[in-house]
This record gives C-alpha cells, structure tokens and sequence, in this order.
C-alpha cells in the first residue's frame, strides 16, 4: 500500500467518522419532537421528490436564481458519480470507471462530468455575484433576531467552485500525461479538459512530471474538500443538501392527505402544554424543516404581512426553530455534548445557576419568536406554497398560536369579543341567532327542517356562512347566489337558525376547543339531516367543512359557489340574457381557494361563460401567486397597526389592471377590497361572482 | 387571601325574549346562560388580588339548580378554586331568602373578603350583596370600580359618582360589590378549563330565607313603531324638523 493509499484511507475514515457523529447528533436531535407519522402513501411521496425534489419545479417558480439552483442540482447528481469514482480511486489508485464502461458510456460519463462541472461553476459565479453585489431583498435579513448566514454562503459557494475547478484541472492535465499503456492519452468525451490542455502543448509544452503533479494536486484538492465540504455541511445553512429531499419526501404540504388543514388536537390528553411554547412541543417534521431551510427567503418575499411592513418572516421562524433546537437540544441529549449534558443537571438540581440554566429557561415562544409576528399572519400559504423544499412555516406558526391561546389564554384583546360571539351566538360578531335567515324573507326558500316536516329531502343545501348570513354587503351575495339556483331549478335548502359557524376563524386564531365544540356540534346538525352536498359562497366555509370536517366524522361533499355556478353555466341550467356590458375584469383570487384548493380556473371560467363579451385582466400577483387581501388567519378581528394596509396594497394591484370591475369570489375578501377601494377614493365596484352572474339572470316573462 | 365570590346564573341579554305562559318569567327555552357580567368582573377582581399577593383561596358561590354547576366551572376554569353550589330547584326574586341562603353558607368560611357583582344583569336588584353584609355585621362597599386590599386590613375602594369618584375605606373583612372598570375577566384557556374539571365542587341544600317579594306580573315594552318616510329630497326637510321639534321633541 503506497503512502496516498494511506494518507486517503486515514483522511477519508476520519471525516466519514466525524460526519456519521454528526449525523447521530442531529437525528437524535429530532426525536426530541413528537412524533408525526409520515410514511403513509409513499406513492405520493415519491411523486413530490420527484416533481419537487429532482424536477425543481418549486425552485424554477423564479426564473434566473432557479435555473442556476437547478444546475447546480443536477450538477451535483451527475458529478457526484465522478466523486464516488474518485473516493474509489483513494483507495484503489488504478480503478478508472470509463475504462470499465462500455465506450459509448465511458464517452456520456466523462462528458457529463466536463459540462456540469462547468455548467455548476457558472451557475456558482453567478450566484456569488447575486449574494455580493445585488444582493435582492430576500435575502437580507429582517435585522435583530433573524440572521442571515451571509458568509457562510459565500464560503460554501467557494468550495463548491472550487471542487468544480479541481475536476477540471485534474482532467485536463491528466490528458498531457502518458496512458497505461504507456502512449498519449486519447481524450473521450473530454471536449472541454482537451481544450484546456491545449493552452500547455504549444511552443514550450509542459513536461510530462509537471503534468502529473498538477494533475494530481487537482485530484487531492478535490478529493480532500470533498470531505470537508460533507463535514461542514451538518454545521451549517446549507445542512438542506442533506436534508431538503428527504424533508420534500416527508412533506404534507403538497399532499398527502388534506393540503392545508391543520392538525386536529387530543383536548383530553393529560398535558400542561397545548400547542408549542419550545421546539420539543412541535414535530420531529417541523424541526426537519428547520435543518432544510437554506435561508432563501422565498416565504418571507411572498409574504402578504412581511412585504407591506409587518413583524412577521416565515423564514426567520424557520431559522428560530433550528437555532432554538440546536441551543436546546444539547442539553437535552444524552451524549450529545457530555460537558454541557452534566451542567443541564446541575442546573436541573438547582446547585449552579450557568450557562445552561440560562438556555434552559428560555423558550422558542417569546425569546425567539414574538406574538407580535405571529398575529400578523393571515394564513394565506403563500410560504408554504413557494418554499423549494416543502417546509411548513404555517404549522409552527399555528402551533404557537394555539400555545398562547389554550395554554396562556394570552391574544390581542380584540379577539375576545370575536371568541365570545362565537361561543355564545355562534357567529363571531354577536348577531342574534335569530337573525340567521333573515336574508331569506320573501324568497320561498325552504330549510332544512320545514322539508324534513314535509317528508322532503334536497339534493343540496346551501350553507350560507356568518358573513352571508348577517353582514350587509355579504347578504347580497348570498341573495343573488340563492336567486342562481332558484333560476337553475337546484332542490336546495338552507338551514335558517338551526346553521351556526363551525369554528374555522376559532381554529385559525389558535383556539382549538371552542373550534371543536362548535365543529362537532355543525356535524352533528348536518348528520342529522343526513347531508350529503353541501354548496357555500365563502371558501373558509368550503375549505374547512370540506377538507377539516373529516378530523371530526363529517364527511361531506362540499362544493365552492365559483366552482358551482361554472357547472350549472356549463351544463346550461342558468338562464341569462344575450349580450350584455363590455366589462373589463380583474378577478381576485381567494388564498382558500387559489393555493388551498387550486381553484383559479374555474371561477373565470363562470366568469366568461356568464359574460360572454368580457375581457378579464390579471393583476400582477394572481392565481397561485394571488395577494391575501388581508382578512385570514382571524386577521379579520384584529386591528392592522403597523406598515400598509393589506387590503390597499391589494387594491392598488387589482386597480392597476385598469378594469371596470373588480370580481371577487369571498365574502371576506369583499370586505377587505372594497375597504381598499373606498380608501383610494376609486368608485370601481366590487362584485361577487354570482352578483355578475345574477346581473345577466333572465326573469321568468310572464309571472304567473 | 381568604376570598368568596358570588356568582350568578344569567341568560344572554342580547336576546328577543319571550314571556313564559304563568306570565310572570321569561321563557328560558332556547336561551343561552353564562356568568352575569359584574360576577365575572368581581371573579377577575379576585384573581389580581390573589396574584399579586400570592398564595390564598378563592371560592366561587352559585344559587340555584344544578344547571348553575357550569357557570361555576366557568369560574373554576378562570383560575378560582373551589366552589360550592346551594342547591335550589328555583332562583326566587326576592333578594332576602337568596342573602340569607349565602350568609348561612358564608358565615363559617372565615372569608377576608367576600365579592359581589354590582347587581345580576337579569334582575338588577343590587340587594343581595348589602342584605349579606347586613346579616353576616361585615362591612359593605357597593359599586366599586377599584379596588386596593394590600395591607390585608382594609379595603381601598373607589367608586364613581356622576362627573366625580370618590374613595371609601372600610375595615376587612368586608363585603364589596364589583362595578365595570376593575379588570376584564380573563378568557378562560384550555388549560384552565382542564384544571377545572378536577377542582372540588361541592353542592350543599339552600338554606332560603322567607320569600316576602314576588313577581306579580311581567310584560315585554310595546313594539317599536316602524320609521317613517317623510320624503325623498330637500322638500321633506321642513316637516322633518316639525316632527323632530314636536313630535320627538328633540330639538
């Protein structure tokens, strides 16, 4: 065995050594948070890393930072053949993997490795360049408590050019040196290497030794950053190497099961800690998340609360969860780090007030995170739905949300009201029940309960919702969509006073048992009326009786209006007038429907059917990418005191398309557009899907 | 602290109510009960002052059927700690055979302070809390919108006159009743209401005094007129203001 043998099996042993340690560590670190099944429908799972994970279809969302992300990934798979060859190599100098392919083979292999060498180096000098000179706005931090890794990106990107260089350096200077068979090296596959090697045969051409010696320093260059490249990574940002596709594999966010529902809590468990104060009370998922943020910033840029000057970076709290889980979780491991291990003892027995006391007394919630921040989320998804790598920023933001509610009963003060109304009147502004179906007076629309006296049964009930059931301008809505369906000959029936909210704005603000009283006690009114279709015109309705309702055995086949209305245009039950305005349009789209349900075709699609002489506009950010208008998350009940209004920043967008009318598909986001609206002196009305739709009704001629 | 708060059962005041068929109470079918008002104020009031002095009891006092044990978890779950219900098949109107019912329970509890509302938002008799202070020879400051008993001697109250307050100081122990403006009563959290439910609650026969006053009659106050239009443009403005002026005698 030559000396390199030696040297190599000594370096690669440690640093494989010192990586497995490193491993160890940050999975033991993991099982510190509950546990969260995640092995169930791999089928799906599969899809997501490969659609997500090796297709980078999220990372490609944007354009110049994708693509070069991309090439670096790829780059990565295919030139990570070339470094297994070259770990082989360390130990068995004579292995040649080309040599043992058939040659076609040998020509794709070496060739792919020149191209993506090169191919990742620019793609890496471009990088470093963004990081350095332009620097875009994502990825500077949000100042005090978000650190943004900067160097470490650079020092990073650095290696990685550096082992790209190495490659080529090595193989270009191994052409100018002999064969095995002792005669000049024919080039296969090596386009780029030849080249290069060009620039050394001319006049004064490189001896032979040089060669070598160049050739082999690129070889140990490589080989030795290699090791240190994987050692520094479980030490770092860019840990997401490791973990983003594993984390893409385990993910939720895009499936499997319910996209966006959150999850259903045990209120019986024997507990003192509901929801999450401190890293160990989140999933073991939620910290996998923390090890495979890479910091880009992508939640924090489509953020509706972060961009218009709110607290709040989804990024930043992914970045607190894994600061807080690697300041804590030493501690709290056996064997992790021995010398701390026995101070967290001696804290835990009160003899020394150290360090670790110290650590041990602070907490993820507070410390890390504010609740300032975590109000001023509305729930949009728009983290969730454009992080590369399927973390949850949503959860953890839930999770500690319901801590400060359930286990503090710690919210801003105008929630209470909305809490109370909910538990005491079953909407959260306090309308009086009786008033539910007041909308309804002169319409001849049956409830459910006057056709179960008759012995009648509906094909569908309409759940009218608390903002369609009581707000003034909502009731309008709800009056014309009940007017479609009169007109479509729908068997429908509402459920007048018996309806109350099922608690969707309850859960979204944390308060997950006034959530489930009033969840289970609309299923136990629907079950008893044995629904099976259920059609609304408010998508937190349709998203959470739909999507959630399954937690609790509601099982329903819940139909959005927008989705509804272009069924029964498409099959010609509507009856509308010819011709009509040549309205232009801009539709805004609903995060519940848009990202949650992927609904943006089909309310445009009614749109056009219902307005055949149309034009629909797009305001900038729209369907997937649709701005918030500002009303979810409870958002709804609590004041909005710092930076720009929500709503205005959206209105302003959907304005800026010049259209005469602004078409909404929420009730909520009626509210918030048209408050926009007034607040910009505009007059451009806002409608309802089914208010253009009801506009176009054709009335019966002759009524009888 | 040694605290008792007194807590009624009310329904929801924001409610078209109807009148029973005996004419002489309202028809509870389909209403929703909580915790009047003032009682949840004097429950927080009672909370602070426990809180800020460590340590001490505070127990929750309900008159009335078995229906009242919820109300008085509510006010487990806001953080008191124990509560004793006198049962009774009925919550009679008269305010003495209700005060001497809880001066019988009240007597022996060694309480430094006992806390009412300032009146239940249902009946709005304000007289229960005085008649127990009467019968128990304690001290009583009604109406109370703040409240000071650090020294653990005396009571510091303050209450609200019209355009003015005044502070009244009384030796403990002591009866107050509670007025709006001492603290909001906290939302109970889940952690709380799971405390609750294994906190004792224990339901003792109301000992009710004669009942001299009753309800003869109840009626509900006449519908209210529907508006009228007395015009579309400027035109109606004369004879708006001969009716403001007349009429409502507004003007």
């Amino acid at each position: 065995m030559s000396v390199s043998q030696l040297v190599y099996a000594l370096l690669f042993t440690l640093a494989m050594g010192f990586f497995a340690f490193s491993a160890r560590r940050l999975v033991a670190f993991l099982r510190l948070g509950r546990p969260d099944p995640r092995l169930d429908d791999v089928g799906t799972r599969l899809r997501n890393l490969g659609l997500i994970g090796f297709a980078q279809t999220k990372i490609l969302r944007e354009r110049g930072a994708g693509i070069s992300h991309a090439l670096v990934f790829w780059g990565f798979l295919v030139v990570t053949v070339g470094t297994v060859e070259q770990m082989v190599q360390g130990f068995w100098p004579a292995f040649d993997l080309p040599h043992l392919l058939p040659s076609p083979l040998a020509f794709v292999f070496n060739l792919s490795q020149e191209i993506f060498s090169v191919g990742i180096l620019v793609a890496v000098s471009w990088l470093i360049w963004r990081r350095t000179v332009a620097t875009p706005k994502r990825l500077r931090g949000e100042g005090k408590g978000d650190p943004v890794h900067h160097g470490e990106a650079i020092l990073i990107l650095s290696i990685i050019a550096t082992l790209m260089l190495s490659i080529l350096v090595e193989s270009s200077f191994e052409l100018l040196t002999p064969g095995p068979d002792g005669g000049p090296r024919e080039p296969l596959g090596q386009p780029i290497a030849r080249w290069l090697s060009l620039f050394f045969v001319g006049s004064d051409p490189i001896t032979v030794p040089t060669a070598h010696l160049v050739s082999r320093i690129g070889w140990w260059t490589h080989a030795v950053l290699v090791l240190v490249f994987l050692n520094l990574l479980p030490y770092s940002k860019h840990l997401h190497v490791l973990t983003s596709l594993i984390n893409t594999f385990f993910s939720n966010t895009s499936g499997p099961g319910p996209v966006g529902a959150m999850k259903p809590m045990d209120l019986e468990a024997e507990t003192d800690v509901y929801g999450a104060s401190d890293v160990e009370h989140l999933s073991w998922k939620n910290l996998l998340d923390g090890y495979s943020c890479t910091e880009c910033g992508r939640c924090t840029a489509a953020c509706p609360a972060n961009t218009t000057g709110k607290m709040l970076s989804p990024r930043k709290i992914v970045v607190n969860v894994r600061q807080r889980l690697l300041e804590k979780a030493p501690l709290l491991v056996p064997g992790a780090d021995a010398a701390r291990r026995g101070a967290a003892e001696q804290a835990a027995a009160g003899t020394v007030a150290d360090a670790a006391a110290k650590v041990l007394g602070k907490k993820l919630l507070d410390d890390y995170i504010t609740e300032e921040e975590l109000w001023a989320c509305t729930s949009c998804r728009a983290c969730v739905y454009e992080c590369p790598v399927s973390i949850d920023q949503l959860e953890v933001i839930n999770e500690l949300r319901r801590n400060l509610v359930l286990t503090e009963s710690r919210f801003p003060e105008e929630l209470m009201p909305a809490f109370e109304g909910l538990e005491q009147k079953g909407n959260p502004w306090s309308f009086a029940p009786a008033d539910r179906g007041a909308w309804a007076e002169g319409m001849d629309i049956p409830t459910m309960a006057e056709l179960q006296a008759r012995g009648e049964k509906a094909d569908v009930l309409f759940w009218v919702g608390c903002m369609g059931s009581f707000d003034e301008r909502a009731k309008k809505i709800t009056v014309a969509f009940a007017r479609i369906l009169k007109a479509a000959d729908v068997r429908f029936a509402i459920l007048g006073q018996e309806e109350a909210c099922h608690g969707d704005p309850a859960r979204r603000m944390g308060n997950e048992y006034l959530y489930q009283v009033l969840a289970k006690g609309a299923i136990e009114v629907l079950n008893g009326y044995e629904v099976k279709t259920i059609v609304t015109h408010c998508p937190h309705c349709f998203h959470q009786m739909g999507t959630e309702f399954p937690q609790f055995g509601g099982h329903y086949e819940v139909i959005h209006h927008s989705e509804y209305l272009e069924r029964l245009l498409a099959d010609g039950r509507v009856p509308l007038e010819q011709g009509g305005d040549k309205l232009v349009v801009a539709y805004h789209d609903s995060c519940y429907l848009g990202r949650y349900h992927e609904i943006t075709e089909q309310p445009r699609a009614a749109l056009k059917r219902a307005l055949p002489v149309m034009t629909l506009v797009e305001p900038a950010r729209t369907k997937s990418r649709g701005l918030c208008c500002g009303a979810g998350g409870g958002r709804m009940w609590m004041e909005e005191k710092d930076g720009k209004r929500i709503n205005v920043e959206r209105t302003e967008e959907l304005l800026a398309t010049g259209a005469d009318t602004i078409a909404v598909a929420c009730p909520f986001c009626m509210t918030m557009i048209s408050d926009g609206v007034t607040a910009k002196s505009a007059a451009t009305p806002v409608m309802d899907l089914s208010e253009l739709v009801a506009a176009r009704l054709r009335e019966p001629t002759a009524a009888s | 602290m040694k605290i008792a708060v007194a807590i009624k059962r009310v329904p929801d005041m924001d409610t078209r109510f109807k009148i029973a068929p005996s004419g002489t109470a309202v028809d509870e079918t389909g209403l929703k009960f909580d915790m009047s008002d003032f009682d949840g104020y004097a429950a927080e009031a009672a909370l602070q002052i426990n809180e800020k002095q460590g340590g001490g009891e505070i127990t929750a006092i309900s008159l009335g059927p078995d229906v009242v044990q919820e109300t008085l978890r509510k006010a487990l779950s806001m953080g008191l700690d124990k509560a004793v219900q006198l049962k009774a098949d009925a919550v009679p109107f008269d305010g003495y055979a209700i005060a001497e019912a809880l001066a019988a329970e009240l007597k022996g509890g060694s309480y430094d302070l006992i806390l009412f509302g300032r009146m239940a938002i249902d009946s709005s008799n304000q007289s229960v809390g005085p008649m127990v202070a009467e019968l128990l020879g304690l001290p009583c400051i009604s109406a109370v919108s703040q409240l000071d008993v650090s020294d653990g001697k005396t009571v510091k109250a303050r209450r609200e006159l019209e355009g003015a307050y005044e502070e009244v100081t009384c030796p403990l122990p002591a009866v107050v009743t509670i007025d709006e403006g001492v603290a909001r009563p906290r939302y109970p959290s889940l952690k709380g209401i799971m405390a609750a439910k294994k906190k004792p609650l224990e339901v003792k026969p109301a000992q009710l005094g004669p009942v001299t006053a009753t309800v003869a009659k109840m009626e509900l106050p006449p519908e209210r007129a529907a508006g009228r239009i007395l015009g579309e443009n400027a035109d109606a403005v004369p004879e708006l203001v001969r009716l403001l002026q007349t009429e409502a005698k507004v003007l």
